[in-house]
């Protein structure tokens, strides 16, 4: 039997409730998930470390090399430069990088993670999650997954615990053009974020017309990294990170 | 517990994976790995055999070692260089394989060989191996690393416990990236014995050099010190 999942991922920021902090803010949302009916299912974590190249000819602007992991994809680990090639690699590519320590230095105060946990709503997987950085919580995230089996082959009993994510058995085989799908994660965030829903995230707004391009992966991560970039920006008015 | 077809003890997992049904993946409570702290090591020693002894080479690998039948491989090599303020450049090694070209690039870090015991029968430096995506070349580029030179390996890997012995012939790439029209260095081939260790296991160039004595005198395998021929 072959499960053929189809992902569409959407990761926004949610704003602090007026007058509570982000831990209450986090709690509210875990609740209106829980009155909806979402189960939870353990936590994940997504962290992105800076590095930026030493040695730079002066003019030239120093070039930000992003490092960032996903607890969904534990082995893996994503490389990219922002507006620039990106690269996937297996986990001792940070072993690679403390090798590259004078070439390449880890901006390590500038380390983002944000941690929460994980809930399962029918063809949807929601994550909450707080975004920290240097310790201090910056805001929330919230990502959004809507997977759609479709069962390929009918050899075994209908399955009754789907698989979560892309698993390397299991052949990826997007189903649904994004612009579609983007519509139907939309409504549902509106169930529980109410207005403070964002519009198609711009990693799908750049993409042709057409099929959902197999880097599915690599869409997610940069919306993650638009997003601590983002709150990097917000509350230090005078970073010294460019 | 009656040992069942999948094999697993667990009665819950063995109902549930006879059954068919897929397990639910488990939570992720954990932090990820985020690579390896241990420093890998790789050993190695080096010889070569003219063309002609190649198949007599072969014969006495197959008969030594683990694998009835070589695994042959032809791969495309890229060495790229990053110049830095001070200091030699940094290099690092790119390889895809040009039989399955759709398997991932293998990046890899040697760095200078452990200076230190000089009874010590194979040459010792720390190795770092990557699996990277096609991407590759374009993020080292990115990265300020340049292409130095390429060349297409291709030949037979054997093995021998975690001893690996890699026999190949070295092509010069005629024309940059086309892999396709390439030039033999040399009438002979290249015959590598290698073992990835973590650090501080001195048993293994032992293991190494007793197996070098059996494929004596066709080939001398010996410990070379790359940085003696360093461009």
């Amino acid at each position: 039997m072959m499960l053929v999942p189809c992902l569409s991922r959407s990761v926004c920021q949610v704003p602090v409730a007026e007058g509570k902090s982000v831990q209450q803010t986090v709690d509210i949302l875990h609740k209106k998930l829980e009155q909806l009916g979402a189960v939870k299912q353990g936590s994940f974590c997504v962290d992105c470390e800076t590095y930026h190249a030493t040695g730079n000819v002066s003019g030239n602007p120093t070039k930000l090399l992003y490092v960032m992991h996903n607890s969904e994809t534990p082995l893996s680990c994503l490389a990219l430069f922002e507006g620039g090639p990106c690269l996937i690699a297996d986990a001792n590519f940070d072993v690679l990088m403390v090798k590259l320590k004078s070439h390449f230095q880890n901006a390590k105060g500038h380390k983002v993670e944000c941690r929460g946990s994980r809930y399962r709503y029918c063809d949807f997987l929601i994550k909450v999650g707080t975004v920290t950085m240097s310790s201090s919580a910056r805001g929330i995230s919230v990502e959004v997954c809507c997977i759609r089996v479709r069962v390929e082959t009918l050899d075994f009993p209908a399955v009754t615990a789907l698989t979560l994510g892309v698993f390397p058995q299991v052949e990826y085989c997007p189903c649904v053009v994004p612009g579609d799908c983007w519509n139907l994660v939309k409504e549902f965030m509106q169930s529980f974020l109410g207005s403070s829903v964002p519009e198609l995230p711009s990693v799908f707004a750049a993409k042709p017309e057409g099929l959902f391009a197999p880097a599915d992966s690599v869409d997610t991560m940069t919306q993650y990294l638009e997003l601590f970039n983002k709150l990097r920006k917000q509350q230090i008015p005078g970073s010294n990170v460019r | 517990i009656q040992p069942c077809c999948c094999g697993s003890n667990d009665s819950i997992k063995k109902k549930r994976l006879c059954a068919g049904e897929k397990m639910e993946a488990p939570p992720v409570t954990v932090m990820p790995v985020t690579g390896g702290t241990i420093n890998m090591m790789e050993y190695l020693l080096q010889g070569s055999v003219l063309d002609q002894s190649l198949e007599s080479l072969l014969h006495r690998l197959r008969g030594l070692c683990d694998n009835m039948e070589p695994e042959s491989f032809i791969d495309h090599e890229l060495v790229y260089l990053l110049k830095g303020q001070q200091g030699n450049p940094f290099i690092l090694r790119a390889r895809r394989s040009l039989s399955h070209p759709t398997s991932p690039w293998h990046l890899r870090y040697l760095g200078q060989p452990e200076v230190g015991d000089k009874s010590r029968h194979a040459l010792v430096r720390n190795c770092v191996d990557v699996a990277a995506s096609h991407s590759l070349p374009e993020f080292l580029n990115e990265m300020g690393f340049r292409m130095d030179h390429e060349f297409v390996a291709n030949g037979h890997i054997f093995r021998k416990g975690a001893m690996k012995i890699v026999v190949s012939k070295l092509s010069r790439i005629l024309v940059p990236g086309n892999t396709d029209n390439t030039e033999r260095l040399s009438l002979s081939y290249l015959v590598e014995l290698s073992v990835l260790a973590p650090a501080g296991q001195d048993t293994v160039s032992e293991d190494m050099r007793s197996f070098a004595e059996q494929l004596k005198p066709l080939v001398h395998l010996e410990k070379i010190d790359p940085s003696k021929q360093r461009h």
